[in-house]
């Protein structure tokens, strides 16, 4: 009975405590995260946990505002991009986007990593109109859902179009090819291979065998020995950098010798350098990747203005990091978008202006992007960049081969 | 100790608690009020965890999967599943307020737990460690491969349905206009008083007693009369059900539930929750609740870390160094408090109470 009374007595206490105290309100006019001389934006990237290899997007893009910055900024504001680490944890980086835009009050939220984790926020941010610029994820949901969430704007190519490409080519190249695919299980990898079914359809080609893993996952060795046993000629590795290098190193070891397909994700050369095992592994010769980047390892962009200034963004502004590392490449390539979107908004930017701006984007050149591939939106039309070179790894480098792929046209 | 001097002590420390908790939100801004809301859904976790770990004995590396079915619950009665396509006997049809949804949480959640407590009968120590381990391992695949059932990967959104009980609009309790973060504040840390009263209860009497005895010595709790099978699954059910509450809080304050919100990480997190804050011990909990949700973000400079010489603050923006910084830290706490903050309560305590009585005496 006491027990009971005492616990009745603990319920009342913290309901009226619960009515009987004030909160806190919060209101303001002006859009917030931008002054006479700053302009503040914020994203979340996986410092830490599974995916961190992706971090460097993040550092890449700061790299190029704080040298941006140091020649004056734009129109006299500074361009504060805040990285906060979500781990690749949805759950987090709702926490983090939460914190950018209640407690940092930034301009917008800019170059947050993840599919998962930029649907987990997408809601949120359209209903408290905050843009969700240039979201560093290639889902196809950013097209598709583009009318019903206007404040969200993609900025690679969708994983489908990319998924379509490889399915042309193998209907185009091979006769009868047997697929084995192995996918991360979420959005991206199912897009992927949703995108690569479509490109085969009509052709005598066809996906035999496709095996899947969670991204918390240790490594993919069981997936790759099954999809070995299923006969296929071609593996698509439709994975993040640690699993595609795991693929590549455990096929070799199963003397699998497949035409390799791998997603452009996974397609820095620094990846596939770990994963030729030192030349060691025979069966990364020969395979094929879509890429839209200069690759800083090449050597043929040497004397390029573009990489050149990359380079030196990279000694001044990113000391210790890994020059050769393609995703700060992607950093600067958003980055660089956005400091032109920003100059063309005027001497008062608003949050709707940066969106309206971000929706009639035609910029010709990109001296981060290969040649030729124009960065483009319009209306309806929410994948900036819709264009792609195919490669194929050709002793220890990457050698273009055919015409840009367009997924307009396709 | 004088065990009446303990009780008042702890009434004492309890009250100044429930005090500052709802005095808090007067001096913090409302986005760290919604931080402290998952200090609150980290205690409502740690306590049931303690529950089965720390006054039980049994380890569970699990309990994140405990707190998804939950969080799942409270989503799906919420949003409903219909938007995948299902349809028939599962095709749950949402629409519930997210406040009703708590308690259906918990207890879903308590009867996977019981239902789990009976095949966990048969082991003990690291094979009940691994066999918990592998529900939270498992569990992100079982909810994507049942798709229509659960949104899959991508989740059930639950933020601007009419269902949350406050979102961009502020919502009305007792003529005390509450926005979101405030709102969760309160909700979260009234719930977590509540439950942290209910163990307390529970743990006092006859059942706490005989999850002592079985954590101490199963065969001296069964020659005592003690029913290893009834009390071992009743740790596991009130220990789950304490979690999928804080997995309804999760999803709530969250507002998305996918399987990647729920990672080993955090059941891994959690146990280093109770360790932190103490094995058998409820006050140090909140510490532990605390060290959870905030120390992730200091490691990295954020908060009151960013205070630290310039020097310092730097450190910590380069690439690893807030894993480093949380493992040095947790290994430090480890080697000078090898009881966590409970056991330096408890040895405060005592050293308070000798030195009363060698003045008074």
């Amino acid at each position: 009975m006491r027990r009971q009374s005492a616990l009745v007595a603990l319920a009342v206490v913290s309901a009226l405590a619960l009515g009987a105290l004030p909160g806190a309100f919060a209101g303001s006019t002006a859009d917030p995260g931008i002054t006479s001389t700053s302009i503040v934006l914020g994203g979340t990237s996986p410092l830490t946990g599974p995916a961190a290899a992706y971090a460097s997007v993040a550092r890449g893009a700061k790299a190029y505002f704080d040298s941006v910055n140091a020649k004056g900024g734009v129109a006299k504001r500074k361009l504060e991009y805040k990285i906060v680490d979500d781990a690749y944890n949805p759950a987090q980086s709702v926490q983090a986007t939460r914190q950018l835009v209640e407690q940092d009050k930034v301009f917008a939220i800019f170059n947050s990593l993840g599919t998962e984790q930029n649907i987990a926020v997408r809601e949120y941010l359209n209903q408290t109109k905050v843009p969700q610029l240039f979201v560093a994820s290639g889902a196809t949901t950013w097209g598709r859902d583009a009318v019903k969430y206007p404040w969200t704007i993609g900025f690679q190519p969708s994983y489908q179009a990319e998924g379509l490409v490889y399915g042309q080519y193998v209907s185009k190249t091979m006769k009868k090819a047997k697929i084995a695919v192995l996918l991360q299980n979420d959005d991206y990898g199912k897009d992927l291979l949703v995108g690569l079914k479509r490109g085969l359809a009509r052709s005598g080609s066809k996906v035999v065998a496709a095996e899947s893993y969670e991204v918390t996952a240790p490594d993919v060795q069981s997936q790759v020995a099954k999809l070995k046993s299923s006969g296929a000629n071609v593996l698509a590795i439709f994975a993040t950098p640690k699993f595609a290098i795991q693929a590549f190193v455990y096929a070799n070891r199963l003397a699998w010798r497949p035409r390799i397909i791998n997603n452009s994700v996974s397609g820095a050369s620094n990846i596939m350098l770990l994963a030729s095992e030192g030349g060691k592994n025979k069966s990364i010769e020969g395979a094929i990747s879509l890429n839209f980047l200069k690759d800083p390892t090449d050597p043929k962009w040497k004397n390029d203005p573009g990489m050149k200034s990359y380079r030196s963004v990279m000694g001044k502004y990113a000391k210790g990091a890994n020059v050769s590392d393609v995703y700060h490449v992607y950093g600067m390539a958003v980055a660089f978008e956005t400091v032109s979107l920003f100059k063309r908004l005027g001497a008062n930017p608003t949050r709707a202006g940066l969106l309206a701006r971000a929706r009639s984007i035609t910029s010709p050149a990109n001296p981060f992007l290969l040649p030729g591939i124009a960065v483009r939106t319009g209306k309806g039309d929410n994948f900036p960049i819709q264009q792609g070179q195919l490669q194929r790894w050709t002793k220890g480098k990457w050698a273009p081969f055919g015409g840009l792929w367009e997924s307009d046209r396709l | 100790m004088n065990p009446n001097l303990t009780r008042v002590t702890g009434f004492v420390g309890f009250a100044l608690l429930v005090v500052l908790v709802f005095l808090l939100p007067e001096w913090i801004s409302t986005f760290r009020a919604q931080q402290f809301a998952y200090v609150g859904i980290y205690l409502i976790a740690l306590l049931g965890l303690n529950i089965l770990t720390g006054y039980t004995g049994q380890i569970s590396l699990g309990h994140g999967a405990f707190m998804a079915i939950g969080g799942y619950t409270t989503a799906l009665l919420m949003a409903g599943n219909e938007q995948f396509g299902q349809e028939g006997l599962l095709g749950i049809g949402g629409g519930m307020k997210d406040v009703w949804t708590i308690p259906i949480a918990g207890l879903v959640a308590g009867l996977f737990g019981l239902a789990f407590g009976l095949p966990a009968l048969r082991l003990s120590g690291l094979y009940l460690a691994l066999a918990t381990f592998a529900i939270a391992v498992a569990l992100p695949s079982v909810v994507k491969r049942f798709e229509e059932f659960s949104g899959g990967g991508s989740g059930v959104n639950l933020f601007g349905l009419p269902e949350l009980t406050a979102g961009i609009i502020p919502v009305d309790i007792a003529g005390r206009e509450l926005v979101f973060n405030d709102w969760l504040y309160y909700l979260c840390w009234s719930i977590a008083l509540v439950l942290f009263g209910i163990a307390w209860l529970i743990l006092r009497g006859r059942t706490g007693r005989a999850f002592r005895a079985v954590r101490d010595s199963e065969t001296a709790a069964v020659s005592s009369g003690v029913s290893l099978a009834h009390y071992k699954t009743l740790a596991f059910g009130i220990s789950a059900a304490y979690a999928g509450v804080a997995g309804s809080l999760f999803a709530i304050a969250t507002t998305f539930v996918n399987p990647d919100t729920f990672p080993i990480a955090l059941s891994i997190f959690l146990l280093v929750g109770v360790v932190v804050g103490g094995l058998g011990g409820l006050s140090g909990l909140v510490v532990g609740a605390i060290f959870i949700q905030f120390l992730p973000l200091w490691a990295q400079g954020e908060g009151v870390a960013s205070r630290l010489p310039g020097f310092i603050v730097d450190r910590t923006k380069e690439p690893g160094a807030p894993a480093i910084i949380y493992g040095i830290v947790l290994i430090l706490l480890m080697f000078f408090l090898p009881n966590g903050v409970g056991g330096l309560f408890r040895r405060a305590g005592q050293t308070l109470t000798r030195w009363r009585y060698s003045r008074s005496g």
